[in-house]
């Protein structure tokens, strides 16, 4: 009676329609429009003249956007592995069905929820000279102070530690997810083997989550390389441009010079940095995964 | 059923009541900052102090005035103009703007903006009531696009219980500042080893406007002609360098506080962090009411003036402006009336911002004696004539500034040595002009 559900019937298709309109709509469209702008010389009111790839050639010749590339990278490699190792450390020790652990998961997710304008007037206030936290404690020990927003290297920290303190609810809580699907035979026979908690550790919990770890690894360096609200609230970029990040030259050239053509071309070359970082962080963990196997 | 229907029927009359009294309403695009908490519902001008006070009481004022118009404000974040783009960029911009005179031209540029004249003729306020620096620079191609309200400048706010600590006191009470560069770091140095605080209290952090204001005043009074041509910048001669010379030696000589961004900076001179406070006009009435209050360091011992003369050229200084824009867009004749009767209010008003400390753009009021005898303005009269603006053709300044102000900055902190902060500056505002 009823019909194989391999015969297919276009109708099936109709299901489909809402994502596909939305997906076409929001996603598709704004992607094809984005690298047709990028091919031309426009601004924000319009004027469209087509000019290849010159934009392209701009950004790709301006010492600005190179030292933007620079610092997003740097970003990227100490901000991610600290999101996860800080991340997983938290799940591993929250992992519990206590009381306590339950408030201090709520309280350490609590700053995801914040916004960017609320997280970078905490860390503002942390950071600034003179009234500042950290100019305090300096000031108690007798330390030279610090220019934690204004000082070249600094600066770029300083945004680091606000986006970790920000973003760390998120790989916290997939992480312990992870954590309590594993199953508790597993750890039942190693304490029977009379096992070390660093065997236990390296042996069970983390073979266990590696797909997790290396979701949250791509899902943060997608994030973390559109670094954006925190370096333009916290230092605007500065100073000499040490804490500017990709996205925040991309809004410089678009919305201030008002060039969107080449705004858009920056947009296009950070996609493809973006895909690249992903897969390569993919292939790496699936090649190995071979290896293993 | 008869009953319900009739209820219905009322109900929905009711709901259209509002609709059909519908008064008119005008989408009002402000900076100078959110005190809806203080001044959301002072009438009474005269008692609000500083830009955000004066300019909600006004508003307030205009609507309890004008019970038929409904002004419904929205704050931006300084200057505004990411929002205001993407208002204009999606047809959507509000009725009235804040706009800065040097960023009028690249709206007016693209016909983004509503010429004024006839609004203002109807309201018979006529482009000769205005001073010549306010009304030229709101009219482009014989056309005035803005409403001036005021034009401003960066000045020397003085902590004169400070000066006094460091005998840097006139006889006249007035204090005594530096009138060429050998002096400028004599009494800063006399001024710091007396207190023991920088002499000077700058923004230095987060921020590229004010060092971008403060060189293009050292560059005029050198009578550099850095912008001839306005689709260019020239900072290849002696005078750029002599300028970031002086503002870096600043810096270098421990004249200046560090590492402050610009709250900082307000609230630092407020607390006594130095002596000089190099900031604009508009916080004259702020300064001014905290020394009138007892037991805080400005009481009884705050005064303003002029950046000094430190080239011998030219004295000058530079100087904007703020003025109400109306963006294209689709109005009727009655809400276009409504928007004259408001900038009619401020014009009308407009001795109440110059207490905030900018300088007004209505000559009956500039001439006035109520505006000269607001405090300090004697002190600061001559800024109506020193004040200069970049050329109206050029475009992007505020892109330019922010270009020059991170270039500047560089070079201040030692991050670049100074030809190469010049160099870089050069070429990137040449870059962005050329492809406009």
């Amino acid at each position: 009676m009823a019909e194989s559900y391999r015969r297919s019937r276009w109708s099936n298709g109709l299901f489909v329609v809402p994502y596909l309109s939305v997906f076409l709509t929001l996603l598709v469209f704004p992607l094809g429009w984005g690298i047709w702008l990028s091919l031309n010389k426009v601004d924000l009111f319009g004027g469209e003249r087509f000019i290849g790839l010159k934009n392209y050639a701009r950004v790709l010749s301006d010492p600005i956007f190179g030292q933007a590339v620079k610092n997003t990278v740097i970003f990227v490699g100490v901000s991610v592995p600290t999101l996860v190792i800080l991340g997983l450390f938290l799940a591993l020790a929250l992992n519990k069905t206590t009381k306590g652990s339950s408030f201090l998961r709520g309280v350490f997710f609590a700053s995801s929820i914040l916004s960017v304008t609320i997280v970078t007037l905490i860390w503002r206030i942390v950071f600034i000279p003179n009234d500042g936290l950290m100019a305090l404690i300096f000031e108690y020990f007798g330390w030279q102070p610090i220019g934690f927003l204004s000082t070249t290297g600094w600066s770029l920290f300083s945004v680091g530690v606000a986006t970790v303190w920000w973003c760390i609810g998120l790989p916290m809580m997939l992480f312990l997810a992870a954590l309590q699907q594993i199953p508790k035979d597993l750890y039942e026979a190693a304490a029977l083997d009379n096992a070390s908690r660093w065997r236990v550790l390296t042996r069970i919990t983390l073979p266990s989550i590696k797909s997790t770890i290396m979701l949250v690894a791509i899902i943060q360096v997608v994030m973390q390389f559109q670094l954006f609200g925190q370096a333009q609230l916290m230092t605007n970029g500065g100073p000499a441009g040490s804490s500017r990040p990709i996205v925040m030259y991309i809004y410089e050239v678009g919305f201030l010079r008002w060039d969107i053509g080449m705004g858009a071309a920056a947009s296009q070359v950070l996609f493809l940095i973006i895909l690249c970082a992903a897969m390569l962080q993919y292939w790496v963990s699936t090649r190995k995964e071979e290896t293993d196997a | 059923m008869k009953k319900l229907l009739l209820g219905t029927t009322a109900v929905g009359l009711l709901a259209l009541a509002p609709l059909a009294n519908a008064n008119t309403k005008i989408e009002l695009q402000r900076f100078f900052g959110a005190c809806e908490a203080e001044y959301g519902k002072v009438t009474d001008v005269s008692s609000a102090v500083g830009e955000c006070g004066i300019i909600t009481a006004l508003v307030n004022k205009f609507e309890a005035d004008n019970p038929d118009i409904d002004v419904n404000v929205t704050t931006v974040e300084w200057p505004g103009y990411d929002q205001l783009n993407a208002q204009l960029a999606s047809r959507s911009a509000p009725d009235v703007v804040s706009m800065h005179y040097s960023a009028m031209s690249d709206y007016q540029s693209r016909g983004l903006l509503v010429p004024l004249d006839k609004l203002l003729k109807d309201q018979n306020i006529k482009p000769s009531d205005f001073t010549n620096a306010a009304i030229s620079s709101v009219t482009k191609e014989g056309k005035v696009y803005a409403l001036p309200f005021d034009n401003w400048t960066m000045l020397f706010h003085v902590n004169n219980n400070m000066m006094k600590k460091a005998d840097l006191m006139k006889s006249d009470g007035k204090p005594v500042l530096p009138n060429s560069t050998d002096e400028l770091f004599a009494q800063g140095k006399q001024f710091k080893d007396a207190t023991g605080k920088p002499y000077l209290v700058q923004v230095t952090a987060n921020e590229t406007a004010v060092y971008a204001r403060i060189f293009y005043t050292l560059l005029m009074q050198q009578d550099s002609k850095f912008f001839a041509d306005p689709s260019r910048i020239d900072l290849s001669g002696k005078e750029a360098k002599a300028a970031l010379t002086l503002m870096k030696d600043i810096m270098d000589k421990g004249l200046s506080t560090t590492n402050m961004d610009y709250p900082a900076a307000v609230a630092g001179f407020s607390n006594g962090a130095g002596g000089i406070a190099v900031n604009g006009t508009w916080l004259i009435g702020t300064y001014d009411a905290q020394s009138k209050q007892a037991n805080n360091p400005l009481s009884d011992g705050y005064s303003v003036f002029p950046i000094p003369q430190f080239f011998k050229q030219k004295d000058v200084t530079y100087a904007d402006g703020h003025g109400w824009v109306v963006p294209r867009g689709n109005r009727d004749d009655e809400k276009m009336a409504a928007i004259g009767k408001l900038f009619k209010f401020l014009y009308d008003n407009d001795y109440e911002w110059a207490r905030t400390g900018h300088l007004p753009t209505v000559k009956a009021v500039i001439d006035s004696d109520k505006f000269k005898s607001l405090p300090h303005r004697s002190d600061i009269a001559k800024v109506a004539k020193t004040g200069q603006a970049l050329p109206a053709q050029v475009l992007r300044q505020f892109a330019i500034q922010d270009i020059l102000g991170e270039e500047l900055g560089s070079a201040i902190s030692g991050n670049k040595s100074m030809d190469d902060a010049l160099k870089t500056a050069q070429y990137r505002i040449n870059d962005l002009l050329e492809n406009i």
